[in-house]
């Protein structure tokens, strides 16, 4: 293979790592819209709490004396998932369900006030700073000859792919094959006539906060463990990424945020490579303009028919 | 009706009290103008501790014409929008005397209020030559400046490294992209191959795009323009790739959260700094009295910011006023002694002479001379 086409590959690896981490995000918003049709603007510092909360419990977990890394993420993963959904549900309960046959614009309004607040009383308890924490996993898989052209894809990276691709598999399966993910389906398509037939639709959009925070947990201890910093505000540029990620796909449809996540980060990483870095969000963001001006419904969402 | 005049005359006799207060205040009050919070946060520190160490040393020897100087920190959070608040804020606080801001991004949109408000401004930190270039009379610095700092780094790249094929890449922002170009444009001239030069977005994460690119072009050396979240995350992605290349950074990188960030690939780097004014024998006295407060006198800043407090105070003495204007006039004429060494001024506020050196980074967060 010539050089090119290593630093071609090597490019996709890298978009479809960070566009993984996009999808699990995205997740979030979009099943929050598909189902009560609003969005959730303070989900991405559900992400942002994901990362801190994996960061307290592996430094506690090593100050403990556990040093086996797989046993350190698998709790440090169990916990953050756990507090972020406590947080999802908490959302849901104190800032959208009071809200929730208002109108839409007031409970956006809701939103975004939640997630000013989430920011703030992050930033006052753990401080503005820069959180830094030292790699766990080195190394990495190496393709093509070390002194020539050749690809590197680090143990982190496969990592990150790895559980987006098994986080994925398990929520398909939840909403296809399972009672509660048929009542997510249910509501999803009319909310009133699942009311009606006897389903508690109170508890499923408490579950799909609780599945939106889980996997926004996910995303922040496998993006923390990589980059290996955190603040306070690293929820909203990657929040806006993600929400980009669940329009790009359609907003509403699932496999639709799956697909928006990886098409924006693989388009952020050949932009990077074959442009420059400077340009990687102007293109990135034109993409999401250029879609919606041609299928206003994202590529996998359903052209949206008025209820009467 | 009875009750509206009442309420009046009430709201009429507190703004009166609040006024006197004011009035009644004698101190010589000076705004500490830079981050408290926001990722650059710990420069901010350092420029805090060392203009509170002047001023409680100051006032220990007797204050300014007989009265106390009171420092009043204000959060710029490294944020032009919040800089330019803090500014206004400073005006109608009525106070005549900045030491600050940090970063020069801030400290740009500041300085046309201060000197349009008549107030005597000295930054610590902030290096870009633009900020003096506009004719100010109010606006001095305790700091040299990037288009001295890149030519130190340009040149020691050019002379002790020689690399075949360098790449530059800055943040876009006026400081970080400031300095960038000043050093590609000295190694240029040394004939050095600068074969990418590119910006990255400020606070972005995710850098493996860059890194492959960098591998790609066989960059065995980069320099950096910009500040140490940035740069971290890039040594340690680079380290995780396989990137075998050696970097340099401005001062803006060389503290110990770099090293937190990237851990051992942090270890080597290059970086120019101010020279150390804390191992400077004259300072002795000085940096046992920040040991003693359990402080760090050896960031960048923490000299320069307790050389722009006593710019101001001596001023002051030897004029016998505080207004700005005076202080400011004697501030271009006189020279003073202080730890960062003689201080003069030129006409555009300018130090006249101010070295950066080049020291070797460690992956414990200290740093030695480079050869």
């Amino acid at each position: 293979m010539s050089e090119s086409i290593y630093y071609f590959l090597q490019q996709i690896a890298n978009g479809l790592t960070i566009g993984s981490t996009y999808a699990l995000i995205a997740i979030g918003y979009t099943m929050v819209y598909g189902i009560i049709g609003m969005i959730n603007f303070a989900h991405g510092e559900v992400y942002m709490i994901g990362t801190y909360v994996a960061f307290i419990a592996l430094a506690g977990l090593s100050m403990l004396g556990i040093d086996n890394p797989f046993l350190l993420i698998g709790i440090a993963l169990a916990v953050s998932i756990v507090v972020a959904s406590a947080y999802g549900f908490s959302i849901e309960r104190v800032a959208y369900r009071p809200l929730r046959s208002s109108k839409r614009l007031i409970a956006l309004i809701s939103a975004i006030g939640m997630s000013i607040f989430l920011q703030n009383y992050i930033r006052l308890a753990q401080g503005s700073r820069d959180i830094a924490m030292p790699s766990m996993i080195k190394g990495g898989f190496l393709f093509g000859s070390p002194e020539g052209s050749h690809i590197m894809i680090s143990y982190m990276q496969v990592i990150i792919m790895v559980t987006t691709v098994l986080c994925m598999v398990g929520l398909t399966l939840f909403i296809t094959r399972s009672r509660m993910g048929r009542a997510c389906r249910a509501c999803a398509q009319d909310i009133g006539m699942t009311n009606l037939l006897g389903i508690n639709s109170n508890n499923v959009i408490a579950v799909t906060f609780i599945i939106g925070a889980s996997l926004a947990a996910v995303a922040g201890m496998l993006l923390g463990l990589y980059y290996g910093v955190v603040n306070p505000y690293i929820g909203f540029i990657a929040g806006l990424k993600a929400f980009t990620a669940a329009v790009l796909g359609g907003i509403g449809s699932i496999p639709g945020a799956m697909l928006g996540g990886l098409i924006l980060g693989v388009s952020e990483s050949l932009t990077g490579g074959y442009l420059t870095a400077e340009y990687k969000d102007v293109v990135a963001f034109s993409l999401l303009i250029l879609i919606l001006l041609f299928m206003p419904q994202g590529i996998l969402g359903k052209p949206e028919v008025e209820k009467i | 009706m009875k009750s509206i005049v009442k309420k009046t005359l009430i709201g009429m006799s507190v703004s009166a009290a609040l006024m006197g207060t004011s009035l009644a205040q004698a101190d010589i009050k000076i705004a500490l103008a830079g981050p408290v919070s926001g990722p650059v946060a710990q420069y901010g520190d350092m420029q805090f501790i060392g203009a509170e160490m002047a001023i409680e040393q100051i006032n220990k020897k007797g204050g300014v014409n007989g009265e106390k100087l009171v420092g009043i920190k204000y959060d710029d959070a490294c944020d032009p929008k919040q800089a330019v608040a803090v500014a206004n804020k400073i005006v109608n606080d009525d106070i005549k005397f900045v030491v600050g801001h940090l970063c020069s991004s801030s400290t740009q949109p500041a300085t046309d209020i201060y000197e349009d408000e008549g107030i005597v401004m000295v930054t610590a930190a902030s290096t870009n030559p633009d900020i003096t270039l506009q004719g100010y009379q109010l606006i001095f610095r305790t700091i040299g400046l990037d288009s001295l700092q890149g030519p130190v780094a340009g040149r020691f790249v050019a002379d002790s490294i020689k690399p075949k094929r360098m790449a530059v890449i800055h943040d876009k922002q006026q400081y970080g992209e400031g300095i960038a170009t000043a050093v590609k444009k000295t190694v240029e001239e040394s004939g050095v191959d600068v074969v990418m030069f590119e910006g990255i977005t400020a606070g972005d994460k995710d850098f493996s795009a860059l890194v492959a690119k960098l591998k790609r072009n066989n960059v065995d050396f980069v320099y950096y323009g910009g500040y140490h979240p940035e740069l971290g995350l890039i040594l340690r992605q680079s380290a995780e790739l396989g990137l075998d290349a050696q970097f340099m950074g401005p001062e803006g990188v060389g503290n110990k959260d770099i090293s937190a960030i990237a851990g051992e690939a942090s270890e080597g780097l290059l970086v120019t700094l101010p020279p150390s004014f804390e191992l400077d024998p004259k300072n002795k006295g000085l940096v046992d009295a920040f040991e003693k407060k359990n402080q760090d006198p050896s960031g960048p800043f923490v000299m320069p910011a307790y050389a722009a407090v006593q710019v101001m105070a001596d001023s002051m003495k030897a004029t016998g006023s505080t207004d700005a204007e005076e202080v400011a006039e004697y501030m271009h004429k006189a020279s003073f002694t202080t730890p960062i060494g003689d201080v003069k001024y030129d006409e555009k506020g300018d130090l006249t002479s101010f070295n950066f050196v080049v020291y070797n980074w460690h992956a414990d967060g200290t740093k030695s001379p480079a050869k």
